[in-house]
């Protein structure tokens, strides 16, 4: 039922049977642009998509699965979701790489491969660096350069510049895009940006009024 | 050793003056708690009356069957506190809080005078004054513990979603909480025990030597009831816990705080 191309698509998909999505198809390796009003339930769909919310209604399949049939860890593992609250351990840089790696059973990376991350995300500060000292648009940064590191199949960000000016936002989002294309990784975005949009987004999906009590 | 020296009525009264100190001194201090001081005297006294009473007739009437309600009672009494200061917990949490209470309490209580002391367990003299220590302590501890538990949590919600998103199981994220909390709760229990002796001489100690126990004998109760506290405790606040966290997240391992 799936298109070749497609990695995510709903079915008559519903939140709390308040919010009704239209049917929407992400496209595999390309960079997805979710746009519309706020409260249309944006968020929500990302975490529908992770599995860390349940739909009241609808299916989603990810890569032609029903992930009700799929073990969520193992999902998530793929399809990862920064959402727009973000946390660090009160530790450096390094050590917030360790403690992350940890939770995921895995050894923390080395030095070199952290600051790479970093570099993406625009961040130049050593690795010992305490992130409590840390602006929140660099503490968003450094998020999402771990996140990053895990390198999952899809990932999915929830207003990605809101901490961010303008210009570092663009290079930002500019150099995860590039990444994300190197390394075939299907990128999901949020934003109210319509600069970010136009510029970056090959599948533009509006989730407008409309998809409300329809 | 000299028995104990009955206290009449008068005399006993006398105590009360002591409650004009209090109260001077929050006038001069500007507590605004003179309320409170007189309504928790008022009520410890009509409330260890009516303690007394029972008492003296179940010990006069011995029947299992009292010793039975009046366990059932301050089980119920405690489970009730803890819940009371924790009411945003979701039900089965609150259920499996309730029976970590009942079968800790029941467990050491039994082991205690069955086995230690060599006791029917349904020798009120006994397993009435112990069960109320034991439970008492164990309902502090639980409540400490719940209320690190859920505090914990809510501070760090950031963290909990952050971790989820990452595709980290529900269970390695919320055991660090049971952990804590756990430590949180026996730390007051094993502090208590490091002063014991030296800072004071505990109240179950006091009361024996008091009646005409050898302090031999009052020494031996109160490092068994110690211990026992603190097992109660330790096992309360770990069962609670255990099973309680586990009530937070379902199969699609979604955690719903």
């Amino acid at each position: 039922m799936c298109m070749e191309n497609t990695i995510f698509e709903t079915k008559d998909l519903a939140f709390n049977a308040q919010i009704y999505y239209q049917d929407i198809k992400i496209i595999k390796d390309k960079v997805n642009f979710i746009v519309g009003p706020s409260g249309t339930g944006k968020s929500s769909l990302l975490r529908l998509l992770n599995g860390t919310l349940s739909p009241s209604g609808g299916e989603i399949y990810y890569q032609s699965t029903n992930i009700l049939e799929m073990d969520t860890i193992e999902l998530r593992k793929e399809v990862s979701l920064i959402s727009q609250s973000v946390f660090l351990f009160d530790e450096s840089i390094r050590e917030n790489f360790r403690l992350f790696y940890d939770y995921r059973g895995l050894d923390k990376p080395s030095d070199h491969m952290m600051e790479e991350y970093l570099k993406i995300c625009n961040i130049s500060f050593s690795l010992d660096k305490d992130c409590t000292t840390m602006s929140g648009g660099e503490r968003q940064r450094v998020y999402l350069a771990i996140f990053l590191s895990f390198m999952p199949k899809v990932i999915m960000l929830d207003e990605p510049t809101s901490a961010l000016d303008k210009d570092n936002g663009l290079t930002v989002i500019q150099n995860v895009v590039d990444f994300c294309k190197n390394n075939n990784i299907t990128v999901i975005i949020i934003s109210h940006d319509n600069h970010l949009t136009q510029s970056f987004g090959e599948n533009i999906i509006i989730i407008g009024k409309e998809g409300i009590n329809e | 050793m000299n028995s104990i020296i009955k206290l009449d009525i008068i005399h006993f009264s006398l105590i009360y003056l002591l409650l004009l100190i209090i109260l001077a001194i929050m006038k001069k201090s500007k507590i605004n708690q003179t309320k409170l001081l007189l309504l928790a005297s008022f009520r410890m006294t009509i409330q260890l009356i009516l303690a007394g009473l029972i008492l003296t007739y179940i010990f006069d009437n011995p029947h299992p069957a009292f010793v039975v309600i009046y366990l059932l009672g301050m089980i119920a009494f405690s489970v009730h506190r803890v819940l009371s200061k924790n009411k945003d917990i979701n039900k089965n949490f609150k259920l499996a809080i309730t029976f970590s209470l009942a079968f800790s309490g029941v467990f050491i209580l039994g082991y205690f005078v069955m086995v230690v002391v060599g006791e029917s367990f349904f020798s009120p003299q006994y397993t009435i004054p112990l069960a109320g220590m034991i439970i008492g302590n164990s309902m502090t501890g639980a409540t400490l513990g719940m209320k690190t538990f859920t505090e914990d949590i809510k501070n760090q919600r950031n963290k909990i979603e952050a971790l989820l998103n990452l595709g980290v199981t529900p269970k390695k994220i919320l055991l660090p909480f049971v952990n804590n909390a756990l430590e949180t709760a026996l730390l007051p229990t094993m502090n208590n025990m490091l002063g014991m002796g030296i800072i004071s001489l505990p109240g179950m100690m006091t009361g024996q030597i008091l009646s005409g126990t050898e302090p031999t004998t009052a020494i031996m109760y109160q490092i068994a009831i110690m211990i026992a506290i603190c097992t109660a405790v330790c096992l309360t606040v770990f069962c609670s816990l255990t099973f309680g966290y586990k009530t937070l997240y379902n199969s699609r391992n979604q955690i719903k705080l």
